[in-house]
């Protein structure tokens, strides 16, 4: 492998970490959320009457499952556009 | 990607003015523009608003909306009108930029204080936090968490929903990115209902600290 500059082998990592990292943070809150929908709509049908409650609870429990991975979105983003490691090469 | 990212306009003695924050003057004249011609041409289409926002925040707090549903309601229209409002040529949604979610986010800190302290006072509204001692640091913890993490939350679903459209528009510009402006205006409305009740959450959870749990109040979820 030919010699590097340290600035093209932090872009490097930077982007295959930023791959992997959103795999990894959206696929488990994915499967999480997936599981909690899953539990809410057998209460619902087995207790249609307490649909309102669960559907509003739900929705709560979902959004704070969902930043787990807007928080991974994130950390890719700023290590894409505005990675503070970069500063000290360029 | 130059231009997606929030841009200095223009100054006002020194300070800088973002292109989020002259989208903000024209969503607000929009809004009350809104307000004044709807409510006197055609009430009911505000009737309906106004119903379904005391439903859900009535619903959400188990307790009667109306001390609340001014600041929830305000925050419900306000939100979902900046997520909506990219959609149109040459605005930017205000809440792309992270400033925006930040500064509503510690609206809803405060307002947490304000409800508690107007229900029960200074001295019983920090006694009932309180109890016992030893909770009052994580009770702050929490509080300082939740306001991030509902910063957090907005900024990055309107960041994500917009930058997948720039994305796609940039390999094909024609029909394709059509299903996601609409896939980013439904995330928009349902991010707006989902800060405007965890707003009600953690005002309620303030307001019924340190009391003991009632069968009506354990619906609600736990803060973060």
């Amino acid at each position: 492998m030919a010699e590097m500059d340290p600035g093209t082998l932090i872009t490097l990592v930077t982007i295959v970490t930023s791959g992997i990292a959103i795999l990894l943070g959206t696929l488990t809150p994915a499967i999480v959320e997936g599981r909690a929908v899953l539990k809410a709509l057998e209460g619902m049908t087995r207790q249609p009457e307490a649909a309102n409650d669960l559907r509003t609870t739900l929705l709560i429990s979902m959004a704070l499952l969902e930043s787990t991975a807007i928080y991974v979105l994130l950390i890719c983003l700023v290590l894409i556009f505005a990675n503070p490691l970069l500063d000290r090469f360029f | 990607m130059e231009g997606f990212f929030p841009q200095v306009v223009f100054t006002i003695f020194g300070i800088p003015i973002r292109d989020t924050v002259v989208s903000t003057w024209i969503m607000m004249v929009i809004i009350v523009g809104a307000a004044a011609m709807i409510g006197r041409r055609q009430p009911a289409a505000l009737e309906m608003l106004v119903d379904f926002l005391i439903d859900t925040v009535s619903s959400v707090m188990g307790r009667p909306a109306e001390p609340y549903l001014s600041f929830l309601g305000a925050l419900a229209i306000f939100i979902a009108v900046a997520n909506v409002i990219g959609i149109v040529p040459l605005v930017v949604s205000p809440t792309r930029d992270i400033n925006t979610p930040l500064a509503l986010a510690l609206v809803v800190f405060f307002s947490v204080y304000y409800f508690g302290i107007r229900a029960k006072g200074v001295i019983g509204f920090f006694k009932d936090m309180a109890s016992p001692i030893f909770m009052l640091p994580m009770e702050l913890i929490s509080h300082i968490s939740r306001t991030l993490s509902l910063t957090l939350r907005l900024f990055g679903n309107i960041i994500s929903t917009e930058l997948i459209v720039a994305v796609v528009f940039a390999l094909v510009p024609l029909i394709a990115p059509l299903p996601l402006v609409a896939f980013s205006m439904l995330t928009g409305v349902l991010q707006a209902y989902i800060f405007t009740v965890l707003a009600a959450v953690y005002i309620v959870a303030g307001l019924e600290a340190g009391e003991p749990v009632s069968a009506q109040s354990s619906q609600g979820v736990s803060s973060q």
